[in-house]
């Protein structure tokens, strides 16, 4: 690695892009400008809106209690509003004639109208009493078990409902009131029954022939929804007025309706309201600012310089292709994070003016000195984890473009990359998720939540104890997607490719004529893609089989469609795509005797690897992992119950999967990534791939780690046989050991290394270090061992071909020792 | 100082399944000549000389250049190389200079000697005019000055052009070609490709005829011409071509 050809690369581009106007603008001018400018709209906007007043119907006017008044003209009474404007927002039409409204000119003409709307009122008030009506007597009709009767008023409801909501929208009304015959009787009666202190006998006319208002809304239109938030709010202050009025009356304290009456103290300070404003802000604004500060430039030095024709020429020069990326990619990074800080800077900084210049309460409250920026410890953990989420889109971005043959075809790219940003963040915003050991070490979801935690609450201690582990994941992927845009580069199909049209039934006719012994790297992908997709499928499959009618799952019909599932989903598309694409499905899956070494591994290393990953899982339960969803912890817990018989569970949870995943992931998959990448790799993608199918985060973890194991034996002993014999006798030990339960202890050797008390592991630490050695020793064998003469003929061959691009493929070459370290 | 030995290329392509590029092409190209490759559209040229430029890797056969392997000795091939094709592009945002002159450090050239070989070459190809003109500013005739200066700042031992003139009116295209002679006169060992049957009576010293991957004939143009007994060029041309047709069509 030559560090001058990459700082001449990126002093290059980054030239270059500064003399693109293009990216000058996105860059720079856009946030100038951009804030700024939505600002000024947003005052002008907010100058030219006006709400509109929404139209109160208001029938039996005269039914209401007269003091405390409702209304006042043709709104209600400001008095009822917490802002006294507000009293205009809502237009009341009233049949009221003892109080008749002071009638203006313009009023007059709207009068006809009115008239219409109160008819329509009518109408609707008389549908709704209709409609309480039928439903006092379904209630009725159930209490007297009068199943027939009930049916038939429930459809009669149905359509009264239907037709109800339908006139209620059709018409202008937002909301209806129907104040009934004798509600202001009904309330004076009760006033006076209760200052006489109970000279009447039944103060109380019970719930059900109670005289009450009747508020009618659609709350599935917007407008009338929020007219009726508004209606309630006056509503309920007016009504509290006629409580005070009747408890002064009868002489009772006014306390009475609030016995506790909570008094509300906010301790917010300003500081931390404006942390929290930023707190929601800020993760989401960067990352997305992070993903199109990257990308813009990335198209342009990645498909630019292929569309250009320069691309050639640079590769050409001595510069190695690690060099060149590298190069790219500080610029790109560069570009990515000056577009964070400015966006951030400039939207800081208007917010800030804006708010300042704001007379509004609420506003103030939280403006002038309170929406300052976070602080300098903030600002340091920001700029700390911008750095990496830049550099990983940034790479991400890089290794897209690159592949991209125009920069029209990179701009395409942009979208899915932008959706999933955009996914994540939105998960990220929501309040009740909060960092802990597992998010943190997810892409994006790590630092957005750190982040998010950092500026809600200044001097928390949560960067010091995820600090090290976002900032170690969230550099090992932005590694990774750097090691991805240089074999990218590394593609000579990808640099060179040329514009072909492209065909699906070309595409499938080409797959299916041009044959060879074993799958392509895409074939592989597919197929992973495709299981993946018929599990998504097979979801609704399972879940409607298991669940047994209490909520519980019944653990052998489950067991039942976890075997079909394993076939039909997982082995048989395996092997239908092997078939069909491949000359050879004996090399593809596999399929040959290997040397009898590998079998006795296959058979002792999961006997040794299986404690060590339920020590482990059982470990890292406690503090790392959400705790596993509540049907597959039955399910688990369920398998050791005695009444299923043991060769049936083995068949689904050990010999099925091992039989079905293995012909897939060892077998297809596997065989696809080989032909095209190193054997290291190739093993790493599979596992990741393997870990990928199994989708609670616990079994995606456990898989991950197996998967590589299974994948070394499979490459090593060019054979499936081992890895089946493991992957079985791997899922057959839990399984086994559960039932056993206390038995175990009674067998003389396996006493000595099971936990004498009923410990979290189930295992000694006897049997762990044991089990580690064992392990150890047999995966190290596995690794550098077994094939030395090849191993060494592969080290000299690789050696020889150093440089990245003369690397001559072989079809499915043993691991060297080389690329496994 | 360019040796290939059985060379062959393989593309998988998937309108047409596997593809042969090359197949199993042996020269050999010494310093102070220019070796031509005439061939049609498809034939292997541009393949044959990113082969030998490095981009691409061969599927099987050797090829040397100012000998060190292509395969494992890619960057001290690239060192010693200058490439220049018709399609090769030259930066947009660039000044003739500054083109130049990253190139010439890219190839790890230091101050001084990096103003004083440009300037050298600004002085023999006449470009001193442009020297601050931006790349999207040039005309055709400019650009391609600029490509080959960028060719041949490093003043490497071999240099490989791929069809550099296409695209170009004959003005530029002379140009070109005189430039191509007199760096033949330093003793550059250079190889060049074309479609073009006058560009190749004209320059080269030894041409190979090339046609869907396979070498048809190889010698001296006069040589060809005695051997076929053929007038011109590009009745031998057709001639050759022909019979590989015909016997591609019985074979298969």
């Amino acid at each position: 690695m030559n560090r001058k050809n990459v700082r001449l690369v990126f002093l290059r581009e980054v030239r270059d892009q500064i003399r693109d106007r293009r990216t000058l603008f996105m860059i720079v001018v856009l946030p100038l400008i951009l804030y700024p400018g939505l600002a000024i709209g947003m005052v002008q906007i907010s100058f030219l809106f006006k709400e509109q007043p929404r139209t109160i119907v208001l029938l039996g006017t005269d039914n209401l209690p007269a003091d405390p008044p409702l209304l006042s003209g043709n709104h209600f009474a400001s008095q009822w509003f917490a802002v006294p404007d507000d009293a205009d927002k809502l237009h009341v039409i009233h049949d009221g004639t003892r109080n008749p409204p002071e009638v203006s000119p313009q009023e007059k003409a709207d009068s006809e109208a009115n008239a219409g709307l109160l008819e329509e009122g009518r109408d609707l008030a008389g549908k709704s009493q209709q409609l309480e009506e039928l439903e006092k007597k379904q209630d009725a009709a159930r209490k007297d078990h009068n199943e027939a009767d009930e049916q038939r008023l429930a459809d009669e409801i149905r359509s009264l409902k239907e037709e109800l909501a339908e006139r209620f929208s059709a018409s202008k009304i937002q909301v209806l009131i129907v104040a009934p015959q004798g509600l202001k009787q009904e309330v004076e009666r009760i006033n006076h029954a209760l200052a006489a202190r109970g000279k009447d006998a039944r103060p109380d006319a019970g719930e059900a022939d109670r005289v009450r208002l009747l508020v009618v809304q659609n709350s599935a239109d917007e407008k009338s929804s929020f007219a009726y938030q508004r209606v309630r709010l006056v509503l309920t202050a007016w009504e509290q007025r006629i409580l005070q009025e009747r408890l002064s009356e009868a002489k009772l304290p006014a306390t009475l309706a609030k016995p506790v009456d909570p008094e509300l103290l906010d301790v917010a300070i300003a500081r931390q309201v404006s942390a929290s404003l930023w707190s929601k802000l800020f993760p989401t604004l960067l990352i997305i600012m992070a993903v199109t500060g990257a990308f813009y430039p990335a198209v342009d030095v990645a498909a630019g310089e292929k569309e250009r024709g320069t691309m050639e020429t640079l590769l050409i020069s001595p510069a190695r292709r690690s060099e060149i990326v590298l190069g790219k990619f500080f610029t790109v990074v560069t570009f990515s994070v000056s577009t964070v800080l400015l966006n951030l800077l400039s939207m800081g900084i208007t917010g800030k003016y804006l708010i300042s210049l704001a007379r509004n309460e609420a506003l103030t409250r939280m403006g002038a000195d309170s929406l300052s920026f976070p602080g300098p410890w903030e600002m340091m953990w920001l700029i700390l984890l911008l750095l990496p989420l830049s550099a990983f889109y940034s790479a991400i971005s890089l290794a897209l473009a690159t592949f991209a043959r125009s920069t029209k075809e990179g701009q395409y790219y942009l979208t899915p990359l932008l959706l999933v940003t955009l996914g994540l963040t939105m998960f990220c915003l929501s309040p009740v998720v909060e960092i802990d050991p597992f998010y943190s070490i997810l892409p994006v979801v790590g630092p957005a939540l750190l982040l998010k935690e950092v500026l809600a609450s200044p001097g928390s201690s949560a960067p010091l104890v995820y600090g090290i582990p976002v900032l170690a994941t969230s550099i090992a992927y932005s590694l990774a997607g750097l090691w991805w845009a240089i074999s990218m580069f590394n593609r000579e199909d990808v640099l060179f490719r040329e514009a072909e049209r492209f065909d699906v039934r070309l595409w499938i006719r080409h797959l299916l004529r041009d044959k060879e012994a074993t799958p392509s790297l895409l074939e592989g992908g597919l197929c992973f893609v495709l299981l993946i997709l018929l599990q998504f499928v097979a979801f609704r499959f399972l879940q409607s089989g298991v669940v047994v009618s209490d909520g519980h799952i019944d653990p052998a019909s489950t067991l039942r469609l976890l075997l079909i599932q394993q076939m039909v989903f997982v082995g048989s598309p395996a092997l239908f795509m092997g078939i069909m694409l491949t000359t050879s499905v004996w090399r593809t899956f596999r399929l040959r005797l290997p040397n009898w070494r590998y079998l006795v591994v296959g058979c002792v290393l999961p006997l040794a690897v299986g404690p060590l990953s339920v020590a482990l899982q059982n470990w890292l339960q406690g503090w790392f992992f959400p705790p596993l969803p509540k049907p597959v912890e039955e399910l688990m817990n369920s398998l050791g119950e005695q009444t299923l018989p043991l060769w049936f569970v083995l068949l689904a949870m050990a010999i099925a999967p091992g039989i079905c995943e293995e012909l897939a992931f060892r077998g297809f998959i596997l065989s696809g990534f080989a032909r095209s990448a190193r054997p290291a790799v190739a093993i790493g993608l599979s596992a990741i791939a393997f870990g990928a199918f199994h989708i609670i985060p616990q079994q995606v973890f456990n898989a991950t780690l197996v998967g590589l194991i299974l994948g070394l034996l499979a490459i090593r002993s060019e054979s499936l046989i081992p890895s089946v014999l493991f992957h079985i006798i791997y899922n057959s030990i839990e399984t086994v050991r559960v039932r056993a339960g206390d038995s175990i202890v009674q067998v003389p050797v396996l006493k000595w290394f099971v936990a004498s008390e009923p410990s979290v592991t189930g295992y000694n630490t006897l049997a762990l270090v044991v089990a580690g050695v064992v392990a150890t020793l047999l995966i190290a064998w596995l690794i550098f061992g077994g094939q030395k003469a090849k191993t060494m003929a592969e080290t000299a061959h690789e050696a020889a071909s150093d440089e990245p691009m003369g690397r001559p493929r072989t079809p499915e070459p043993a691991i060297s020792t080389r690329s496994m370290d | 100082m360019i040796h290939v030995e059985h060379l062959s290329k393989h593309f998988s392509d998937f309108r047409r399944g596997s593809v042969v590029a090359l197949e199993g092409v042996s020269f050999d190209v010494h310093p102070g000549e220019i070796f031509g490759l005439l061939g049609p559209n498809g034939a292997g040229k541009t393949t044959c000389l990113r082969v030998l430029s490095t981009v691409l890797t061969p599927t099987s056969g050797i090829a040397t250049v100012a000998g060190y392997d292509v395969l494992t000795q890619a960057a001290d091939v690239r060192a010693r190389i200058g490439f220049m094709s018709g399609n090769t592009g030259i930066y947009d945002r660039m000044t003739a200079w500054e083109l130049v002159e990253y190139f010439a450090r890219l190839y790890g050239m230091e101050e001084p000697l990096v103003s004083q070989r440009l300037n050298e070459i600004f002085a023999t190809l006449q470009m001193h005019e442009f020297r601050d003109v931006l790349g999207s500013k040039m005309s055709t005739g400019m650009k391609q000055k600029v490509s080959i200066a960028r060719t041949i700042v490093h003043n490497p031992p071999v240099l490989i052009f791929d069809e550099p003139t296409t695209g170009l009116d004959v003005l530029v295209a002379r140009a070109v070609l005189k430039a191509i002679a007199s760096l033949r006169e330093q003793g550059k060992c250079i190889i060049f490709s074309t479609h073009i049957m006058r560009e190749v009576e004209k320059l080269c010293d030894r041409v190979a005829i090339i046609h869907k991957g396979r070498i048809l004939a190889a010698g001296t143009p006069t040589e060809l011409l005695d051997r076929s007994g053929q007038s011109d060029f590009e009745e031998l041309f057709f001639e050759l071509i022909s019979r590989a047709e015909e016997r591609m069509a019985a074979t298969s």
